[in-house]
């Protein structure tokens, strides 16, 4: 067994203790149409305020599922029909090996003209690497924007460029898809430890838990989260964030090895052919 | 009898005279056992009462370790917060440790219901990123396999689920079904839980000469033994009363909380990826994709029922297919497949390839994929990051239960606490999946 005051197994300092601290008003997240603020919290026919009678409430969300025509809207289909160059905005253009020709990054252009920091495309997919602090609007651009409709978050999650980069550290990924062009688009902001990331709540409900796991596994704070704190791993864990590359696989505590003697015992056994007494 | 009966029963009579030991407190004791305890009893100012209610991890009814906090005003929850990670294995960690091949046994553990759809996720998300394409044979097969693993998963669900609500009959049929899936699994791999099914590449195992038979006998078999449960449940008061108008998701709530599944085909939004983004060889195929149009929990049991109907059409056409078909079942003229293993115990050269394959690997190009799948739960996604190296930079398993799981606590506010066991059993969890 290593010593446990090796100073090589302890964890780092960590850049910002936790509970998150409040993010610091240097970085503002861009919102120039004020678009957080307008979808935040819809109303929802669900979640009335209190309610006495939840029969009477159900029955009423029953009742309005059948009203949501504009939905309805949100998920037609399109036509497959077509090339890049006669629809600029039909599925054709999705897939054009000219990705300035994407429609998304020629929306995102119009809305936020200097947002984008690069573009990939490998494997028929397309990256967006786009500024931290524009995300939210960029997801808000892109959810709104009836050209493009990415109306459906997929996944969100980072990864650690420790090894692969200086800086900045981290990258946030949002896995988009349109439900309308059933098409799908990713995209990616960089962060720096310590760097707040605007979260996407407001946007979407379903990016609660994510950004609470990637909070959890790699620390990165969501700016406007409205619960922030650990999801997979206990509330009181005290020694960082796993899937971070600098984090040993079997973490930086020392696990007791119980029946340590009876193993040896047993190795003996097999080699002297005796047993133990 | 044997003589260690007989000295237990001596002891217990000598005990008898005793006076007994004091056992632990029962309150205590309850509470580390933490199925359903109260925790705290708050009046508050204007006079009602608030309890907090624990529920799980050990409740039978949360299918697994899942443990909710519930606040209750009477009867009605105000306030619900799901607790998960209780088994947390860090899957997505392992898979950074562990070479490409290596990593998809892992993905047996996280749905452990429908193993081989996990399996097949991992796979086309690495032949994606490694650029190659199983040969069509092994694609039928591999349909032929995820559709059974949607019906044993299907079936687990129909079980627990009818029996959370009170239908104690319906597990024991879902349950005696799903040994006949296990045991074309068995047939199949050798392996009845975590399959370990699908290869990079295709199936390196031959198919067994039998095995399209008795998947041919069991499409003939299942639809009627599904017709009994339909009659057992379907137009049952009880399950109607348990059932309608309990749970409902909108459309707006659905898209917006990123549900995916039966979960948002319930509510009436057409997103099956095996039809929107089609993989495998889904666009030959002929199948319907249910929608409901209330969105409540009976929706979604109709959805999930017309959906294991939809998968017996597809395996009978696949078998149809594949059946003649006398192609590779392996991509092996592709550097990135593990090399034949028929011939390394003769020859030194095929010896010394397959060695080096399976000790060092293979390094697919520098890039990253996400590749989704129609999970029997919904969208499962497999985003995988490589730097080049023999083992993934980043493998992200995104989970559709985790993901659908987070619309808890919307559904519990204002429902009934009977219902809670209703509302978790519709999302279809599987605690292995969640926390990964």
């Amino acid at each position: 067994m290593t010593d446990s005051t090796d100073p090589k197994r302890q964890p780092p300092e960590h850049p910002h203790p936790e509970p998150p601290v409040a993010p610091d008003s240097t970085a503002p997240i861009a919102d120039p149409e004020g678009l957080a603020e307008a979808v935040a919290h819809p109303t929802d026919p669900c979640v009335g305020g209190s309610q006495t009678e939840p029969t009477a409430t159900q029955e009423a969300a029953v009742a309005a599922g059948h009203e949501l025509a504009n939905v309805e809207a949100m998920v037609g289909r399109m036509d497959d029909s077509g090339t890049a160059d006669t629809d600029p905005w039909g599925r054709a253009a999705y897939v054009d090996e000219e990705v300035e020709r994407h429609p998304a990054v020629r929306v995102i252009r119009e809305h936020l003209p200097r947002t984008i920091v690069d573009l990939v495309r490998f494997r028929d997919e397309t990256t967006v690497h786009v500024r931290r602090q524009d995300l939210r609007a960029v997801c808000a651009v892109l959810r709104d924007d009836p050209r493009v409709r990415f109306n459906a978050l997929s996944d969100l999650t980072a990864v650690d460029m420790l090894r692969l980069r200086q800086n900045p550290r981290f990258d946030v990924v949002v896995q988009l898809y349109s439900l309308a062009n059933r098409v799908r688009l990713r995209l990616k902001a960089g962060c720096d430890d310590g760097q707040p990331v605007p979260s996407l709540v407001p946007l979407w409900n379903g990016a609660n838990w994510l950004e609470r796991e990637v909070y959890d596994m790699f620390g990165i704070v969501f700016e406007g989260h409205p619960n922030l704190r650990r999801m997979l791993l206990p509330d009181d864990w005290e020694e960082g964030h796993p899937l971070r590359k600098d984090y040993p696989l079997r973490g930086w505590r020392e696990f007791p090895v119980y029946n340590q003697e009876r193993t040896v015992d047993r190795v003996r056994t097999r080699w002297t052919g005796r047993g133990p007494s | 009898m044997s003589s260690t009966t007989e000295r237990q029963y001596t002891r217990d009579i000598e005990a008898a005279g005793e006076p007994m030991e004091p056992g632990p407190d029962f309150v205590r004791d309850v509470d580390a056992l933490g199925t359903l305890n109260i925790t705290e009893d708050v009046r508050l100012a204007d006079g009602a009462r608030q309890l907090t209610l624990n529920m799980g991890p050990q409740h039978p009814s949360t299918h697994g370790v899942l443990r909710v906090i519930l606040k209750l005003d009477g009867e009605i929850v105000t306030e619900c917060d799901p607790i998960i990670g209780y088994l947390h294995r860090g899957t997505e960690k392992l898979g950074e440790n562990h070479r490409y091949a290596q990593v998809i046994p892992w993905t047996d553990r996280t749905d452990y219901v429908a193993a081989p759809a996990n399996n097949l996720g991992c796979a086309l998300a690495m032949e994606k990123l490694c650029g190659l394409e199983a040969p069509e044979r092994a694609q039928y097969w591999r349909v032929i396999m995820a559709e059974l693993a949607r019906i044993a998963s299907h079936l687990v669900w129909l079980g627990t689920h009818a029996l959370d609500i009170g239908a104690l009959s319906m597990s024991l049929y879902c349950f005696r079904e799903r040994e006949l899936i296990l045991d074309l699994f068995e047939t199949f791999c050798g392996a009845r839980l975590t399959t370990n099914m699908m290869e990079i590449g295709g199936f390196s195992r031959p198919i067994p000469e039998h095995l399209p038979s008795m998947v041919r006998d069991f499409t003939k078999v299942f639809p009627h033994r599904q017709h009994e449960y339909a009659t057992l449940l379907s137009a049952n008061p009880i399950w109607m009363a348990r059932t309608k108008g309990v749970g409902v998701i909108t459309k707006e709530a659905a898209i917006s909380y990123a549900m995916t599944g039966a979960c948002l085909r319930g509510s009436g939004i057409n997103y099956d990826i095996r039809s929107a983004m089609p993989y495998c060889v889904y666009d030959r195929l002929d199948f319907e994709v249910p929608l409901g149009t209330h969105g409540d929990t009976y929706d979604r049991y109709l959805v999930r029922m017309e959906e294991m109907r939809q998968a017996i059409r597809i395996i009978e056409q696949c078998l149809d297919a594949v059946e003649p078909m006398d192609t590779p079942l392996m991509a092996y003229e592709s550097s990135y497949v593990i090399p034949p293993h028929k011939g390394s115990m003769t020859t030194a050269e095929d010896m010394q390839r397959h060695f080096i394959w399976v000790i060092k690997g293979f390094s697919p190009p520098v890039g990253e994929v996400y590749v989704a799948i129609e999970h029997p739960k919904g969208e499962l996604g497999y985003y995988i990051v490589s730097d080049g190296s023999p083992q993934p930079y980043r493998f992200r398993i995104r989970s559709a239960d985790f993901v659908n799981l987070s619309i808890l606590p919307h559904l519990a506010q204002g429902a009934m606490l009977a219902d809670m066991v209703a509302l978790i059993g519709t999302i279809d969890i599987v605690l292995g999946s969640v926390d990964r």
